[in-house]
Parts: C-alpha cells; sequence; structure tokens
C-alpha cells in the first residue's frame, strides 16, 4: 500500500517538473553569472543612447563653440556649467561627442560582425561541407592572414584601400573573417557525421538544404558566442586604427579619433583623455562580460 | 584497540541549511590485518567516506565524528601537518581509475620516489634501489626499463601496479583500494586483487575494499559492510552476510547476483535508484524500493541493532528463512 | 621530435609562401602607379619613367616580377625605401631590437604578474580573491591599450613626474648601438646613470604593452589550473601526504603550464600588434612605430617589407613555442 501511494507521488512529481524548454535553460545559466548580466545591462544601456543619440545629447557633436576651449568638468574650477563634461579644444561638448560616439561605436561592431560571420559562416560551411581541394584553398587562406596580428593585417588592408571609417570596417571585417570561418568548418565537419545529416541525405535533401538548414543552425552556440567577442574586439580594433588616424576622420566623433585629437593635452587637459577611453573601455567590457557568460551558458561541458 | 576507529562520521555538502549528507553517522572500525570490504551501489558513500579517512575533502565539504582515530591518535584533532605524515605513510590509499591516477608529466621513477623521499628521506640511490624493489614486488617485468617510462606508455594493469607499488612504498599499515578494478580488462580485475590480498597478507596491513561487486569481496574480506545513500545499512563477517543477510537490501542485492539466481526464471533487480540530494525519504532510505516496507519505514528512520549476529538498520530484520521479523501488521 | 619538426614545417612553408604572394600583391592593388607615387608631386618625364619601370622591374610579366621578389627576399633584400632610399632589410634590422627589447619587457612583465594571479585565483575559487583577480584580468583584457598608454604617462610623468614621457634613454646620454638592446647596451658603456635611464623609460611602455598578454595569461592560467586540480592525480598526490604547496607548485603547475605555455606564444602577434600602438605613443624607436610612419607616408616598400618580416615572426615563435611544447608534454614527445 505504502508502495502505491510512493509510486504515484513520484509520478505526479514528474508531471509537474516539466523539462525548461533551451531558452529557459539557457537563461537559468546565464542569469547566474553576475559578470555577464552586468555586461548585457551595460550594453542595453548603450544601445539606448546610440539609438536615441540625437534626442539625448544636448549640443552637436561637431558644432564648435570659439567662447569655450578647453572647459574641464562641471565638478572643476573654472567649468562652463553648459557642459557638464567639458569642451575639447576646439570649443564642442564632449558628452555630445561621446553620445554620438557610442553610435558610431555600435554600429561599427555591429555592421563588421554582421559582414564577417555571413561571410565566414558561408566559406566555413562551404569548405566544411565540401571538402576536398575547396576546404585546402580555404583553409589556406585563413592560415595566411592568421600568419599576421589582427592589427597589422588591418593596417595592411587599410594601406591599400585608403584611410576612413568605411574602409576601416572592411577591414576589421576581414581580419575577423578567419575565426568564423575555422569555427564553423570545424563544427560542420564534426555534425557532418551525426545520424540526423546522414539521415536527411537519404531523404533527399540538397547540398543547399543540408549546410543551412540541417547542418547551421547546429553550429550556432560557438558563432554566437565568437560574435559577440567580435563586436568587442571590433569597437577595440576601430578605436585604434582612429587613433592611428587611418580610421575614421575629424570631426566624426567616433571614440579613438577622438582620443588621436586629443594626444597632446596629455599634460594639460585629463578630461578629452579619459572620457573617450572610458566609454570604449566600457563597451569593450560589457561584450565580453557577456560573451563569457554566453559561452558559459550555452556550452554543453560546463553544464555537466 | 582497533587501527582505525571510526563514530558517527558524516560529511556533508552544499549549503549549511540546506546540507546534503553524502556520508550519515557512519561508525565502524578496522582491526590490525584484517580485510574489510565495503560494498554499496554508486553514489552510496562508500567513496567519500574513504576520503573522508584520508583527509581528503576539501571545502565546502564538511567533515565531523564524534570520533576518527588510527592507532589511537584522533585525526581530526591533530594539525594538518602532523596529519600529512600519517596520510601516504601509515595510511595509503589506491583510486578508481589507475591511467588518471598518474601525473602524466613525470616519470614512474620520479611519482614512487616521492612518497618515500617525503616520509623516509634517504639517498637517491637507496630510493631508487627501493623503488626498483617495490616495482618487482608488484610483478611488473622488466622493472629497470619501466622506471623512467612515462604513464601514457603504460597499459591499465600496468599503471594499477604502479599505483599500487605508490601506495604500498612507506609500508603502510592500512591501504584504502576504492574499487581498484573497476576500469580495468576483466582478465586484469583478478590479478591485481590477488596482487593485493598477498602484499596484505605479506606485510600484515589492514586492508578496506570498496567495490560495488559483492562477489569480489565475498572472497577476498574477512568483513563486510552495506552502505547505501550514505548510511551503513549492515555489517557482518563475510560468511554470515553470504549465507544469512539481516537487511533486506543486502538480501536483493544479493539476489541480483547472476550465480545466486539459479533456478529463477529472470535475474531479479531492485527497481528505482539511490536517492539524491533531492528526492531523500524521510523515513528508511530504502522505504521507496523496498519489497517490506510499510507505513512506519516511509515515516521514521531505524536505528542500527544487532541481530543474529549482524549490526543492521532496519526495523523488520529477516530470519534465517531470509522472512521479515516483529512485524505486527 | 625530428618528425614533429618537419610536420609543422610543412605546414608553416606554404603559409609562408602565401603571406609573401599577399604583400607582394598589395603593392599592386594600390590604385595609381607606383612609379608616379614615388614620384610625388614634382612628376617625371617619360625617359625617366621607363628608366625607373625598368630599374623596378615593373616592364615584365607579373609572374616574373613574383619570381625576382622571392628571390629578393631569400637573399634579404626586401627593397628600399620611397623614402630614405635605403634598404628595407637593413633599416628593419636597426629598429628591430628596440621592439624585441620592449616585447621581453612586456611578456616578462605579464608572466610575473598573470602567472602567479591566475594560480591564485584557481586556488581561492569562488572567493573575493578569486572574483576581484578576474574583474582586474577582464578589465586589462577589454583594454584599449593606446588609452591605457596615455593614463599612465599623465599620471605616472606628468602628475607624479616619476618617469620619462618619451624615448629610450635621456638626451643627456650618447650610447653606440652594439647590441641594439639599450638595457645591455647602456651597461657595457659603463656610463653612469645610463642603464637607470634606460630602464625608467621601459618602464610604461612595458606596462602599456604587457596589460593583454598578463591579462590573457591569468585568464588561461587560472582555468588550466581549476581542470588539472580536479584531476585524479592531484587527489593521489595529496593521499601521499604532500604539503599543499608541493601538490599545487609541482604537481598541478607543471600540468597547468602545458596549455599557458601555448598562451604565452601566441602572445607574439598581440605584443606585435600592441607594440604598433605603444611604440607610437611613447616614441620608442622600433619596428611598430617604423610601420605607422611608413603607412603616412604611404612608403610602399617600407610597409611590405615590414609586414613581411612581422610574419615570419610570428610563424617563427610559433614554431619555437610548439618545439617547447614537445619538451615539456611528455605525451606529444613521444607521438610519433
Amino acid at each position: 500500500m505504502s508502495n502505491q501511494t510512493l509510486k504515484t507521488t513520484a509520478e505526479s512529481a514528474d508531471i509537474h517538473a516539466a523539462p525548461p524548454t533551451p531558452f529557459q535553460e539557457f537563461w537559468q545559466y546565464f542569469r547566474r553569472n553576475r559578470g555577464a548580466l552586468v555586461g548585457l545591462i551595460v550594453i542595453g544601456v548603450i544601445l539606448f543612447v546610440a539609438a536615441f543619440a540625437q534626442y539625448i545629447a544636448p549640443y552637436d557633436p561637431i558644432t564648435q563653440d570659439r567662447t569655450a576651449f578647453l572647459k574641464p568638468p562641471f565638478w572643476m574650477e573654472g567649468a562652463d556649467p553648459r557642459y557638464w563634461l567639458g569642451t575639447d579644444a576646439v570649443g564642442r561638448d564632449i558628452m555630445s561627442r561621446l553620445i554620438h560616439g557610442a553610435q558610431l561605436s555600435v554600429s561599427i561592431g555591429v555592421f563588421v560582425v554582421i559582414i564577417s560571420m555571413v561571410a565566414g559562416i558561408t566559406l566555413g560551411l562551404v569548405a566544411g561541407y565540401f571538402r576536398g581541394w575547396i576546404e585546402v584553398g580555404v583553409m589556406r587562406l585563413m592560415d595566411i592572414m592568421l600568419a599576421l596580428p589582427s592589427l597589422v593585417l588591418a593596417l595592411a588592408i587599410v594601406a591599400i584601400l585608403g584611410p576612413g571609417l568605411e574602409n576601416a570596417m572592411l577591414a576589421i571585417a576581414i581580419v575577423q573573417l578567419p575565426h568564423y570561418v575555422r569555427l564553423t568548418r570545424a563544427s560542420v565537419v564534426s555534425e557532418l557525421n551525426k545520424e540526423y545529416v546522414i539521415a536527411s541525405q537519404i531523404a533527399g535533401a540538397g547540398h543547399t538544404r543540408q549546410m543551412f538548414i540541417n547542418i547551421l543552425p547546429n553550429c550556432m552556440a560557438p558563432l554566437i558566442v565568437q560574435g559577440t567577442l567580435g563586436v568587442s574586439s571590433a569597437i577595440l580594433d576601430a578605436a585604434a586604427l582612429g587613433f592611428l588616424g587611418l580610421g575614421a576622420q575629424p570631426p566624426l566623433p567616433e571614440w579613438g579619433t577622438m582620443l588621436s585629437e586629443a594626444r597632446e593635452f596629455v599634460g594639460s587637459a585629463w578630461w578629452v583623455i579619459t572620457f573617450p577611453g572610458l566609454c570604449i573601455l566600457t563597451t569593450v567590457l560589457a561584450f565580453n562580460l557577456m560573451g563569457d557568460g554566453l559561452r558559459d551558458a550555452l556550452d554543453p561541458k560546463m553544464k555537466r | 584497540m582497533a587501527l582505525l576507529e571510526i563514530q558517527n562520521l558524516t560529511v556533508e555538502f552544499g549549503s549549511e541549511d540546506k546540507p546534503f549528507r553524502a556520508v550519515d553517522t557512519v561508525s565502524y572500525h578496522v582491526d590490525r590485518g584484517e580485510v574489510l570490504g565495503i560494498v554499496g551501489e554508486s553514489g552510496s558513500g562508500k567513496s567519500v567516506s574513504s576520503l573522508a579517512i584520508m583527509g581528503l575533502i576539501d571545502y565546502p565539504g564538511r567533515v565531523t565524528a564524534d570520533r576518527l582515530s588510527f592507532d589511537g591518535q584522533d585525526l581530526l584533532k591533530m594539525s594538518a601537518r602532523r596529519r600529512r605524515q600519517i596520510t601516504g605513510k601509515d595510511i595509503a590509499m589506491i583510486f578508481q581509475d589507475p591511467m588518471s591516477s598518474l601525473n602524466p608529466c613525470f616519470t614512474v621513477e620520479a611519482q614512487i620516489m616521492e612518497a618515500l623521499k617525503v616520509h623516509e628521506g634517504g639517498s637517491k640511490r637507496q630510493l631508487r634501489d627501493r623503488t626498483m624493489e617495490l616495482l618487482n614486488q608488484v610483478g611488473i617485468p622488466d622493472a629497470k626499463s619501466r622506471m623512467t617510462a612515462y604513464p601514457h606508455q603504460l597499459s591499465g594493469g600496468m599503471s594499477q601496479r604502479i599505483v599500487i607499488a605508490m601506495a604500498i612504498a612507506c609500508n603502510p599499515r592500512l591501504l584504502v583500494a576504492d574499487e581498484p578494478t573497476t576500469a580495468l580488462d576483466v582478465t586484469i580485475q583478478a590479478q591485481i586483487i590477488d596482487l593485493l590480498l598477498k602484499l596484505q597478507e605479506d606485510s600484515d596491513m589492514a586492508l578496506i575494499l570498496i567495490t560495488h561487486d559483492l562477489a569480489l569481496v565475498s572472497e577476498a574480506a574477512d568483513r563486510i559492510q552495506v552502505m547505501y545513500a550514505g548510511q551503513l545499512f549492515e555489517s557482518a563477517p563475510s560468511e554470515g552476510l553470504f549465507d544469512k543477510p539481516r537487511h533486506p537490501y543486502t538480501q536483493a542485492l544479493l539476489e541480483a547476483l547472476p550465480e545466486r539466481s539459479e533456478g529463477h526464471h529472470r535475474l531479479r533487480t531492485i527497481p528505482g535508484v539511490v536517492p539524491g540530494q533531492y528526492d531523500r525519504p524521510q523515513g528508511c532510505l530504502l522505504a521507496p524500493r523496498c519489497r517490506y516496507a510499510n507505513d512506519r519505514c516511509v515515516s521514521e528512520q531505524p536505528a542500527i541493532t544487532a541481530f543474529g549476529g549482524h549490526d543492521v538498520r532496519c526495523f523488520y530484520p529477516l530470519d534465517d528463512q531470509g522472512q521479515p521479523t516483529g512485524r505486527t501488521a | 621530435m625530428l618528425g614533429f619538426l618537419l610536420r609543422r614545417l610543412g605546414d608553416i612553408i606554404p603559409t609562408f609562401f602565401g603571406v609573401t604572394l599577399l604583400v607582394f600583391f598589395l603593392i599592386r592593388l594600390i590604385p595609381g602607379d607606383p612609379i608616379l607615387m614615388m614620384a610625388g608631386e614634382r612628376g617625371v618625364d617619360a625617359v625617366r619613367y621607363a628608366e625607373l619601370q625598368a630599374q623596378y622591374g615593373f616592364d615584365q610579366p607579373v609572374i616574373v616580377q613574383y619570381y625576382h621578389y622571392l628571390v629578393g627576399v631569400f637573399q634579404g633584400d626586401l627593397g628600399r625605401s620611397f623614402v630614405t632610399k635605403k634598404p628595407v632589410f637593413e633599416e628593419f634590422m636597426t629598429l628591430f631590437p628596440a621592439t624585441v627589447e620592449l616585447s621581453i619587457m612586456g611578456i616578462l612583465f605579464a608572466v610575473i604578474i598573470g602567472l602567479p594571479l591566475g594560480v591564485i585565483a584557481a586556488i581561492k575559487r569562488g572567493t573575493i580573491v578569486d572574483h576581484t583577480t578576474m574583474t582586474i584580468s577582464l578589465t586589462g583584457y577589454s583594454m584599449p591599450i593606446f588609452w591605457w598608454a596615455l593614463l599612465l604617462i599623465m599620471f605616472f610623468s606628468t602628475t607624479l613626474g616619476w618617469t620619462p614621457v618619451s624615448g629610450r634613454l635621456s638626451i643627456f646620454y650618447y650610447i653606440e648601438p652594439v647590441t641594439g638592446f639599450m638595457l645591455i647596451d647602456t651597461l657595457i658603456s659603463g656610463e653612469k646613470g645610463a642603464f637607470v635611464s634606460a630602464l625608467r623609460h621601459l618602464i610604461l611602455p612595458t606596462i602599456a604593452l604587457g596589460t593583454i598578454p598578463m591579462a590573457v595569461i591569468a585568464r588561461m592560467t587560472r582555468s588550466s589550473m581549476l581542470e588539472v586540480l580536479g584531476e585524479d592525480y592531484i587527489r593521489v598526490a595529496r593521499a601521499k601526504g604532500l604539503a599543499p604547496m608541493r601538490v599545487i607548485m609541482v604537481h598541478a603547475l607543471r600540468n597547468a603550464l602545458i596549455p599557458v605555455i601555448t598562451v604565452i606564444g601566441l602572445q607574439v602577434g598581440v605584443l606585435l600588434a600592441g607594440a604598433i600602438l605603444t611604440e607610437t605613443i611613447f616614441s620608442w624607436p622600433g619596428i611598430g612605430k617604423w610601420i605607422v610612419e611608413a603607412l603616412g607616408r604611404r612608403d610602399y616598400p617600407t610597409i611590405q617589407g615590414g609586414i613581411l618580416m612581422i610574419a615570419f615572426l610570428m610563424m617563427s615563435v610559433n614554431l619555437l613555442v610548439d618545439l617547447l611544447y614537445g619538451v615539456i608534454n611528455p605525451r606529444i614527445r613521444h607521438r610519433r
């Protein structure tokens, strides 16, 4: 009798504890990582600021106020109360420039990663799926690209294309390409021998269907992580190119470019240097935190 | 006085307010030169209790005991330093998987000599001679060339012999062998057990043999105890346990042995699994899986009592015919 | 071991040829005529143009040009700078020691700080120490080093006046380059105070350059240590009655270092990329600054040669790391 009651309670417990959906499960793991949550929130704020830069920024980012050169932030002596974070050497409001800079940096990060991922995933899929000389050719090319430090390769590409924001973005997208190609190819090769792929091949699925509908979704987890981390390195590289005068050109309020213009004030006006860098650091850090959290939450090895 | 005495050993993991008891108030003792078999399913706490004896439970695990003494010295009350002088020298342990028990970065020789050097010292030459002697003792052919081998160059059986040599290097008085044959090929298993028993006899050390293989301990051990979900369920001399199991769990385990179920149509199995952290029953831990359980078993936890020469944790220990006793309804 | 070396060389050599191809076409992909570009605003007349074309071999088929280029590369001829007219290889070799000196200091800084941080974080897993260490490490990893360098200058040089702002040596000293490594040369020269001056000039660039590798090494060491500490052989070592320190430093660290060494090797790329920014900021006369300046002046032979040399360097160091990896990891050493 007691056996009976126990059995029924056990069964009912099973019914109530419905297995979580993949997203719920992912969220469960992600939520536990406090750093990742902070990263997510910061990214949310940055995205908001970037989206509504025109409305949030108190001033136009490139309008110069000839009455207020190099004014310090509001808590300092000699500050101009109109400009909270002070002004730069030609009297532009630093806060407005930073806010518009967020728009630039976020678009750089997102566009670079989208371009690079689409191209990289396609190349990786083709290389991993068809194998043979295509694979050898593609992977060899990627090896060559990886033989150079990413910034050096980006410099070389900018040297060909010429300086400027669009060219810098394209250069960074090319530089990131090998990571996506390698990751995709490795996943594809390991998925290729699994039963479900063979089964749908027998069922008559064509190459395109196999690659994009059957195999690709099963390779996405590491690519999502790499994409998130890619956003942060794209922002960082773009800022570095801007700093070297090869990325966004003045008067665009790109953070790296702002730093490049501010270099000469290293001994006199700390605020023109500190704030743009802080913005870069915060943004990059947020994306890295989230990337780490995603990796932990999506990595099946960590779950066990 | 017993060599090893354990009273109410408890090992807890997890948070303070909702701990998981991996080992639950276990008491037993091991005499000098005795072979004690500890049997249980996975998750029964048999490995964890031996790790507690070795002092290898780390934070956040918590070890408590009324008494945990070796040769009259309380292991829990001494300094960490003093305790390390005992572990590895007087008490040694062999782990389940020999392949992962050896450090891949060091040679066989270096790993055996290390324990010798720490506990006994001596010149490099002496240490090397003793290592060679140990390798011969555990039956490694061509010991000289194996000395400088790296673990990845050895087979599983060979690795386990090295691990044993490492454990007996300082002539321990108690050797704890945690499933020493589980990871090995069937053909090698008997060899390793024979080796352990031979070493035990030759040097008169005590041996705790932990396994889930009842048939194996039945031949090797003087005394056997059965563990379940962190608790001690039954403790008895080998023959007694096999001929007249007093605990329903022991009975069920024995019935699940192929060699003991001749004539039956199908092998009897025990339904269900060992309870984990979240589904621990309130009463007897076996109640959900016990064929004799009644309401009392479900609501109340039995204590250990002496019955028919065994120590049994059951309200209704089995009689000589294998039927529960003392049931009123 | 020899087989291992040959196999790695088999991977590297085609890649190197690929890089030469890339670099060779770099100059041909640039819009505009290289000779006109070289001539600058003054322009050239038709005769001179033909002369120059013949001199640089631009009148020959591309494949022949590539062949001549390759032959030149293997003889150490990377062409001449448009600007200084000096051989690129020679310029590279003059400036290279400065970058090497800075990079060595940077990686030393990274290892000396990063490795212990990672070990401590792993041992104190889940505690405040671990969280703090890993927060510092991730911040370092996310650091825009050009900004970090400026901050360091602002704080230590401008505000505190402790360290010089730029260069390798105070202008009060003149040291004849012998090895090209300022720390060594100043010691050899025996001039009083020169060594200290060289050291002081190195501090900030070293920190700026070493920060990202430091963060990477700390993170890698931590995760590698954590993995190793969970291994059975660590339990076995403790069961031998070894002191915790010995278990960690000998049994755990030795194994944990194997992947860390690889990561340290991979930092060469990070260092070279970092050198470009760091050298530019600190006016450090190394190849990073040289390449950035060449980019500004559109000095294509220099850009070409510099990139080729960097690729060659990276591949050589990676090969070296692979070999080292074989030495410390017996499982690889014995594989055939």
